[in-house]
């Protein structure tokens, strides 16, 4: 049971919404599809849904071709990242409306409605109406309403983009303890976010997408540790993986006149030459000895503080794991742990990693 | 501030008030109870005769009341139905969307006696269009001067005419309605007829109301397309309560006794109006 899609192309103006999207899903595992805004991920859910055209491709599910089966036949859940219910229902009456759809009768139906509210933490709330809830239970509904069919393929659009950060850190527990209790083995489970966090702590498999193409895929950890080229690693890094231009001269690299040193073990295969250099934020440190930066913005973030540094024309943000105060223009010295540098050629792609690349 | 400047700047707005809507049903009572006709104008005091002749004594009230009910009720749903039907149709980007919308307005836009006029030259029994049609199947409907047709005529015409506001009340409800519940209905997987029944149709409950209740409260003064077409004619058969008190109060000049028909119309219709809004929202808005 598996849902492919084949040279997806959408392109309504000038602009790709989808770029020959070639994909694999397979039931029983969960997919996050990461991208920045109007990277076509909501598009492809969509297309997969039913609920967008496309110029040319085809969707396959189960052998089948998907894309001649009208919307409301085709047996998928979506959840949005804009509350969506129905404003004339109470929350029984719309978790209860999928089922009723498939004339499921009452015994059947009440039982099933009262489990999937119980799912989603609403007990005592089935007869108020929708815009007497939060937000947050809004989104709980929706949710519920996805759940209570059992689609074969679940599809949620950024669910938790609109919440604020303590709920959206609290429903995103409860997601992945009702996607590993509810949809072990017969689902599809195809989840998207701008949120590398969100994706790497989701687990699943991550599809990274960028004005329409699929630019990786692959398991989370590999995704994080090798992203093929620096769109990824902009896409997949918050804040985005520094990236300077640079040179490599006999066994040195160079990333300015003043900053320089030794090239690291793991990059002794390295010619001479300019390279792309790739460093994340946290993999940067304060140390006297280091390479003097003027300081831009400190921003606290929680528990830890994000430096934006600049030397000449050099920028590079900086994320310590601890909260400090900075005043704009302090001086300070940093250090960037070079075992963790990429290299990238000058198209872009990935050369060297600092992880065991495949 | 001290009280009489209040009073001197509410004084504009309240003599309005009492000119135009006050002093009018006031009098109107007044004149109810009084026999105030050609031979004898004048207010003198007669109690409550013209109630009691009223109550007891006026069949043809009665019948043009319960007339004008089923015309009424009648034409509304029908305008109703098709009206939503148009709306619904251009609800959807269809290729001449905006020339369609335009065109379901006209005949709301043309003034409703003259249209009558040419309403009654088609349905003329002998020289209209429309029997020339159904001539060519050996059959000459007397379309004006049967009971039961002359009554259908009444409701072609009504529903002809007022059809476009009802489409522009349910069409502006349409538009205004939020797009996110019918992407919601498709991917719970509901029909498009599933999904009229158990979206759209709930959605539009309160705007379908209030449209209704308008254009109750119109047509329960049918007294033009009548007054044109029929004449209240044939006999009594397309007579309703307006056009019986117009023939009371500005042919017969019974000015008294029109007084009251007027006013135990204007009860009635409060009353009845007011029960059927109620019972409107309890079966569209409460029971879904």
């Amino acid at each position: 049971m598996e849902l492919v899609t084949d040279n997806l192309t959408f392109k309504p103006e000038n602009e790709y919404f989808l770029n020959q999207v070639s994909l694999e899903f397979q039931a029983g595992k969960l997919y996050t599809i990461l991208g920045r805004t109007l990277s076509g991920k909501t598009s492809l859910l969509k297309t997969i849904a039913g609920l967008q055209p496309i110029d040319s491709g085809s969707i396959t599910f189960e052998g089948k071709d998907f894309g001649s089966i009208q919307v409301w036949k085709r047996n998928v859940a979506m959840v949005y990242q804009q509350f969506i219910n129905y404003p004339h229902l109470n929350v029984f009456d719309n978790i209860a409306f999928p089922l009723k759809q498939r004339k499921i009768k009452p015994p059947e139906l009440v039982n099933k409605v009262s489990s999937a509210i119980r799912k989603v933490g609403l007990d005592g709330f089935e007869k108020r109406k929708i815009h007497e809830l939060s937000g947050g239970q809004q989104q709980r509904v929706a949710l519920a309403r996805s759940l209570v069919k059992k689609a074969k393929i679940l599809l949620l659009d950024e669910p938790l983009v609109n919440l604020d950060y303590k709920l959206r850190e609290d429903l995103r527990d409860e997601f992945k303890n009702i996607f590993s209790s509810d949809f072990s083995t017969n689902s599809i489970l195809i989840y998207s976010s701008t949120d590398p966090l969100e994706a790497m702590q989701l687990n699943g498999d991550i599809i990274v997408i960028d004005e329409g193409r699929i630019l990786q895929s692959g398991i989370a950890k590999d995704v994080f540790e090798n992203p093929s080229n620096i769109r990824v690693s902009e896409v997949t890094n918050d804040p985005a993986m520094n990236i300077f231009n640079g040179t490599i001269e006999s066994n040195k690299i160079f990333l300015n006149e003043n900053i320089r040193f030794d090239v690291p073990v793991h990059l002794k295969a390295i010619q001479a030459g300019s390279y792309h250099f790739g460093i994340r934020a946290s993999d940067m440190f304060l140390d006297t000895k280091g390479f003097d930066f003027n300081v831009e913005i400190a921003e606290i973030s929680g528990s830890e503080t994000y430096l934006h540094l600049n030397q000449d024309e050099l920028n590079v943000v900086l994320l310590l794991e601890e909260v400090k105060n900075f005043n704009d223009q302090d001086n300070i010295k940093i250090n960037f742990n070079l075992k963790k540098l990429y290299v990238f050629d000058e198209k872009g792609d990935l050369l060297f990693s600092p992880f065991n690349m495949n | 501030m001290n009280f009489r400047h209040k009073f001197v700047f509410l004084l504009p707005g309240l003599l309005i008030l009492i000119g135009i809507l006050i002093f009018p049903i006031v009098f109107t009572v007044r004149l109810s109870l009084s026999s105030w006709d050609s031979f004898f104008p004048g207010l003198d005091f007669i109690g409550l005769d013209n109630y009691i002749r009223l109550f007891t004594d006026d069949k043809r009230f009665w019948e043009s009341f319960f007339r004008l009910s089923f015309l009424s009720v009648t034409t509304v749903l029908l305008q109703y139905i098709i009206g939503f039907s148009l709306a619904l149709i251009v609800w959807k980007d269809i290729i001449f969307q905006r020339f369609f919308r335009v065109l379901f307005l006209i005949p709301m836009m043309t003034t409703p006696v003259i249209m009558t006029v040419i309403w009654r030259t088609f349905f003329h029994e002998s020289l209209g269009p429309v029997n020339d049609f159904f001539s060519l199947f050996g059959v000459t409907p007397l379309w004006l001067s049967d009971e039961t047709l002359a009554k259908v005529t009444v409701i072609i015409v009504e529903v002809w005419q007022w059809t476009p506001f009802m489409f522009l009340l349910l069409l502006a409800g349409l538009l205004s309605l939020p797009k996110e519940p019918f992407l919601a209905a498709a991917i719970d997987g509901a029909s498009p007829i599933r999904k009229f029944i158990y979206v759209t149709f709930p959605l539009m409950a309160p705007i379908s109301i209030g449209a209704i209740i308008i254009r109750l409260i119109e047509a329960s003064k049918i007294m033009d397309t009548v007054y044109v077409l029929t004449s209240g004619g044939p006999g009594t058969a397309t007579e309703t309560s307006s056009f019986y008190i117009f023939i009371k109060g500005l042919r017969e000049f019974q000015m008294g006794y029109s007084a009251a028909l007027s006013f135990t119309y204007l009860i009635i219709m409060i009353i009845s109006l007011t029960i059927i809004a109620k019972l409107l929202v309890k079966l569209l808005i409460n029971n879904n």
